[in-house]
């Protein structure tokens, strides 16, 4: 069966620099995606050309089988949440709403009711009348969603839409976002380059960098097995080690690294240079226990209470980092920490060049 | 309240400059306007409406004005656009190309536009030689002639409002229209024409009271024959010695320009209102 949206080979270059490279992304329908990945990656580049607003260089983009590349945006059936919402200030809270259906020849007497449906749904009814200028920034958002869900769209592209908001908001309009497309069955590409949102929302997360997708999984997958070190840098925190493997045999390597060897599962050859990792939650804080774990002496730069929990930065020279996630009690004592983690939750990727 | 009122004081001396050189000697034209012989009549007014050419001359201010602010709507709208949007050397280069010619006396270039217009001046050859035409054009002392030099003087204040307004427009509001299915002429319609309405409008009655009371302009790219109130006004004083006559054209002149700025300004709020 063909994929709902279907994008390959995408790409797209400003004067020297390749924004998008051969990009290929496959969706289904119904499913939620988020584009994540540093600004510059790429990722607002490739909603663009989605959306019709930019032409790609070359590739092909196709939705519930049809071939979008001739289409202008207005001919195309994707709604688009722009990052500042891009809400029209002259029209009120109902009139937004009500653009995209008048604009396609909706008969006037289907807009006024579907309006108010959507605005219930975004639970803005009774501000239907109110000016754009009038309403708090997390009401913004929800205006903008129900007026690109209001046409009923294919596809609706979300442009980081969340991230005007401050914190405390932003994490209840995360949970109604999803409610809300889940509800309407929408297909979904949500572009962020807050890997917490990503991870919170999405059924599978692309993680972006320098124009390709470095990594397309679910977000348990990237977070458990990131598929390169850029990955393992940008979803969540890690303690990361360079080093060289001394020997290596039935899938078991020992790494020579700053802080003592480190045993890991892989196929390396003795005498590569590696990056071993391992999430923080993984750590326990005492030495190795038997044949399936492995350990280190971590020397402690600093300790950052969180509440529940606890914070170990190790020292370490450069281009190393050790983050040790510990229950808030008991205090730790002293300036060195055992600690050790299974063999089996040792993350190892060949030693990006010049890191 | 108070403390409106205090900011309000810093309006003070730019009140007191414009109530005496500018509402004082109106209120004395007013008066002027008002006088005869015997004391207070109409008399003015009514020989200056009963007169045909009055008329005529009025008729001819209006179309002036009315002709100038349209074409100036046409050429600098587009222009504004592009004033706001480029970008880098290519909108230094079209501010400039915008703001220069303002700081030029209208004299020199109306004068200017005499010596182009001629029927040996540059224009001219320029068309017999592109072989558009074969005799010399009349352009110097036609309305034709009249609209293109002052449409080029009042541009700048078509577009420099236009183009203010543009700037504070989110580039995206047309992006969001096209993606909800607007095409190009919906999305100008409802979307980009209602947003830059307060720069037209502020546009327009600028360019409307100036080129309404333009004097200059007209006198030297139409002549004497080529009469428009403020044209009258100054025959009335300086030749005529007339000063009824030319206080009444006054005081219609401003009234008439006031009926239209006062009136598009009105229209302008309600079309907001209710779009």
């Amino acid at each position: 069966m063909a994929a709902h949206l279907d994008i390959t080979g995408v790409s797209k270059r400003f004067r020297q620099s390749m924004v998008l490279d051969d990009l290929s992304l496959a969706m289904g329908e119904g499913e939620f995606v988020s584009l994540l990945g540093p600004s510059g990656c790429g990722k607002t580049t490739l909603l663009r050309i989605l959306a019709g607003l930019l032409r790609a260089d070359a590739g092909k983009v196709a939705l519930a089988g049809q071939d979008l590349g001739p289409l202008p945006p207005h001919r195309r059936n994707i709604g688009v949440v722009f990052q500042n919402y891009a809400l029209f200030p002259h029209l009120t809270v109902a009139e937004n709403v009500a653009f995209g259906l008048k604009a396609r020849g909706t008969p006037r007497g289907d807009i006024g009711p579907r309006v108010m449906r959507l605005l219930e749904m975004v639970r803005l009814a009774p501000l239907a009348s109110r000016a754009i200028a009038q309403l708090s920034g997390g009401q913004q958002q929800r205006v903008a969603m129900a007026r690109a869900l209001a046409v009923n769209p294919q596809l609706i592209l979300l442009d980081e839409p969340l991230s005007a908001l401050d914190r405390k908001l932003r994490e209840t309009m995360q949970v109604e976002l999803r409610r809300l497309l889940r509800e309407l069955g929408m297909t979904a590409i949500f572009v962020t380059h807050d890997q917490e949102e990503a991870l919170a929302l999405s059924d599978r997360i692309a993680v972006m960098n320098a124009g390709r997708i470095e990594q397309l999984a679910t977000p348990a997958e990237i977070y458990a097995r990131p598929a390169s070190p850029f990955v393992l840098d940008f979803v969540g925190q890690s303690t990361a080690l360079h080093g060289r493997v001394l020997t290596s045999g039935l899938g078991l390597l020992v790494v020579q690294t700053g802080l003592g060897t480190v045993h890991a599962q892989g196929h390396f050859a003795p005498g590569a240079r590696v990056l071993v990792a391992v999430r923080p939650e993984r750590i326990v804080p005492r030495p190795a226990m038997d044949r399936d774990w492995t350990g280190v002496e971590l020397p402690i730069a600093a300790q950052t209470f969180l509440g529940s929990r606890r914070l170990l930065h190790g020292d370490l020279p450069e281009g190393d980092r050790a983050i040790v996630e510990l229950p808030a009690r008991p205090d730790i004592q002293g300036d060195v920490l055992p600690i050790s983690w299974r063999i089996a939750d040792t993350l190892v990727f060949a030693a990006p060049e010049a890191a | 309240m108070i403390h409106r009122l205090g900011i309000a004081w810093l309006a003070a001396p730019a009140c007191i400059f414009a109530l005496l050189v500018f509402a004082l000697p109106l209120a004395l034209l007013l008066v002027e306007s008002l006088r005869g012989p015997q004391g207070w009549t109409l008399a003015g007014y009514a020989t200056f409406l009963g007169s045909g050419y009055s008329w005529q001359v009025t008729g001819r201010t209006l179309r002036l004005a009315v002709l100038t602010t349209a074409i100036c709507l046409v050429i600098g709208y587009p222009a504004a656009f592009a004033l706001a949007r480029t970008r880098g050397w290519l909108q230094s280069l079209l501010v400039a190309a915008l703001l220069l010619p303002l700081s030029l006396s209208v004299i020199v270039k109306a004068f200017g536009w005499t010596v182009l217009l001629r029927s040996n001046g540059i224009v001219n050859r320029l068309l017999m030689a592109s072989g558009l035409t074969d005799a010399p054009l009349r352009l110097l002392f036609t309305e034709t002639g009249l609209l293109i030099g002052i449409t080029n003087i009042f541009l700048p204040f078509m577009v420099l409002p236009i183009f203010t307004v543009i700037r504070q427009i989110d580039p995206r509001l047309t992006d969001a229209a096209a993606t909800l299915g607007g095409g190009p002429f919906y999305s100008f319609s409802r979307v980009t024409v209602p947003l830059t309405l307060p720069g037209v409008v502020a546009g327009g009655t600028l360019v409307f009271s100036m080129s309404i009371a333009a004097y200059v302009i007209p006198n030297l790219l139409m002549g004497d024959r080529y009469q428009t109130l403020s044209t009258t006004i100054a025959t009335s004083f300086l030749y005529l010695q007339d000063p009824q006559r030319g206080s009444v054209a006054g005081v219609l002149l401003l009234l008439l320009s006031l009926l239209v700025v006062v009136g598009s300004v009105v229209l302008a709020r309600r079309a907001r209102a209710a779009p």
